[in-house]
């Protein structure tokens, strides 16, 4: 049915805009808060932004919006549930050897055959398996969603046009994208989270949109 | 049974599901047959009181992430090489210690969607990380000889100029060939030049330190980067290349060979590039060659 909705079908309204970006913010405090008790990872969100992107033209957008930190690192995941798409962390080239110490180890850095680009790219890895899954875990909660990942790839050159899955998008439909800066405090490092998601949810997020706003108002 | 429970007992791949407090709550028959515990004896204790190893901070954090977000995780073979310690199937044994595995861990959800435990699939993956360093080593080696082939000497001597640079850290090159090698091809064939060649080369592995690198870079040449070493102590060693090579006697059909070696020694400068520290070694080497054969120039 995705196929033939028309372009029009995808306008978000600003009041859902509205809605998606309050929804975004506490999925992502909820995240950041739940990540620092759980697994001790501090790092902080900031407000997302919501953009609205032709498919075809999301590589010049993710490449205009990187373009301040280049070389860089992009971890990319897809996500699979009513709410479907790709998410993006994208690093400053350098950033996975700062990340290492944030991730106890426990004395298990004795990879003495490993090199240490493999540990580093595992790291980066993990790091995003875990930002990724906390931030979209609980978007996809607050919309009373549940969604399945494919494991994180990482892509480690400065040409995200390689970036987006071709397969994932169509390329004749809208993508609203969700981007976020996040740093871990006490370290120098930070970086993007793009949420990049395709028109074949906006039906089913308009929806979640109107429940969400539902339970408000009838408290 | 039901349908679903044959396969989970039969299928070809190890699935554990676990409760919350990481308590095993089913084993198929596969974890079974790699580690000789019976379902009967895990389900109902924590997968530490079996596995203790496994408590590590990574995995915890793992478990953790699954449990509070619902993410999956992904243990990768080449970092982790495994969750389980199960012996290798098969052949494998000589190269990995044990089986080499693809873990990925994720969520089970009740109902309500909350998740209510966690499964751990468990592909064992020895075959494949056998055929990747096999494909590796014939990647990096000389075929012929064993010791490492050209493009990986290029790549590394890359490597150490670069780390040279940023560390200003000391670093030679020894250059060196087998001399009047085409006459020892033409006395006794192709099949004894091959034997002086890997001859020459397992005498100079054999007097090396393990962070240098030796390559057959042509036909009879090799070189030899030599990390941390200054000048002096290169044109030392190179003298020992050449003075344990004249006295090798190597053996083809009860034919006693005896062989020569010419070396060329440099340093790199600053403001080197790779091809100029190369450039002088072979300057070096020919200017070994066109005074006598069988020394050392260091340039």
């Amino acid at each position: 049915m995705t196929a033939q909705m028309t372009s029009d079908a995808i306008s978000i309204s600003d009041e859902e805009k509205e809605i998606l970006q309050e929804i975004m913010n506490i999925a992502f405090g909820k995240a950041a808060a739940d990540l620092a008790e759980v697994i001790s990872i501090f790092v902080r969100l900031s407000v997302p932004e919501i953009a609205m992107v032709q498919v075809i033209d999301l590589p010049a957008y993710l490449r205009s919006e990187v373009s301040c930190c280049e070389p860089i690192s992009i971890i990319e995941q897809n996500f699979w549930g009513e709410f479907k798409g790709s998410a993006f962390l994208v690093f400053k080239s350098g950033a996975e050897k700062e990340l290492i110490s944030l991730l106890d180890s426990g004395g298990e850095a004795s990879f003495e055959s490993e090199s240490l680009e493999i540990l580093e790219r595992e790291t980066l890895m993990e790091v995003g398996n875990i930002l990724i899954g906390a931030c979209v875990g609980k978007v996809a909660e607050l919309l009373k969603d549940v969604v399945t990942y494919s494991p994180p790839r990482v892509i480690i050159e400065d040409n995200p046009d390689h970036a987006i899955p071709e397969s994932l998008l169509d390329p004749s439909l809208t993508a609203i994208i969700l981007k976020t800066v996040f740093c871990f405090h006490e370290r120098d490092v930070n970086g993007l989270l793009f949420l990049v998601t395709s028109q074949e949810s906006v039906a089913w997020l308009k929806n979640a949109l109107f429940e969400f706003m539902e339970q408000y108002e009838c408290a | 049974m039901n349908a679903l429970e044959q396969i989970f007992g039969t299928v070809n791949i190890g699935l554990v599901i676990m409760d919350k407090e990481l308590k095993v709550t089913h084993w198929n028959r596969w974890m079974f047959l790699h580690s000789g515990i019976a379902a009967e004896q895990i389900v109902g204790s924590s997968i530490f009181d079996h596995f203790p190893d496994l408590n590590s901070p990574k995995f915890t954090r793992n478990c953790k992430a699954v449990l509070a977000f619902g993410n999956f995780s992904f243990f990768s073979q080449k970092l982790h090489h495994f969750l389980f310690p199960f012996k290798p199937v098969g052949s494998f044994g000589a190269k990995f210690e044990h089986m080499q595995q693809s873990c990925t861990m994720g969520p089970l959800r009740g109902d309500d969607n909350s998740v209510n435990s966690i499964f751990v699939i468990v592909q064992d993956v020895t075959e494949l990380a056998v055929y990747e360093q096999k494909l590796m080593e014939m990647n990096v080696r000389d075929g012929l000889t064993g010791i490492y082939n050209r493009r990986h000497f290029e790549s590394r001597l890359k490597e150490e100029c670069e780390r040279h640079r940023r560390y200003n850290r000391k670093l030679s090159m020894i250059m060196f060939d087998i001399d009047f090698f085409k006459k020892v091809n033409d006395t006794y064939g192709h099949q004894c030049g091959d034997h002086v060649l890997k001859g020459v080369s397992s005498g100079i592995a054999s007097i090396i330190r393990k962070t240098d690198c030796l390559a057959r870079y042509g036909g009879e040449e090799f070189c030899c980067l030599l990390p941390e070493t200054e000048l002096g102590p290169a044109t030392m060693l190179a003298e020992r290349f050449r003075a344990h090579v004249m006295e090798m006697i190597l053996l083809y059909q009860e034919t006693e060979v005896r062989v020569t070696i010419s070396l060329g020694v440099s340093e790199f400068q600053e403001d080197d590039s790779p091809e100029m520290l190369l450039k002088r070694a072979d300057n070096a080497l020919y200017d070994a060659k066109r005074t006598g054969r069988n020394k050392v120039v260091a340039l």
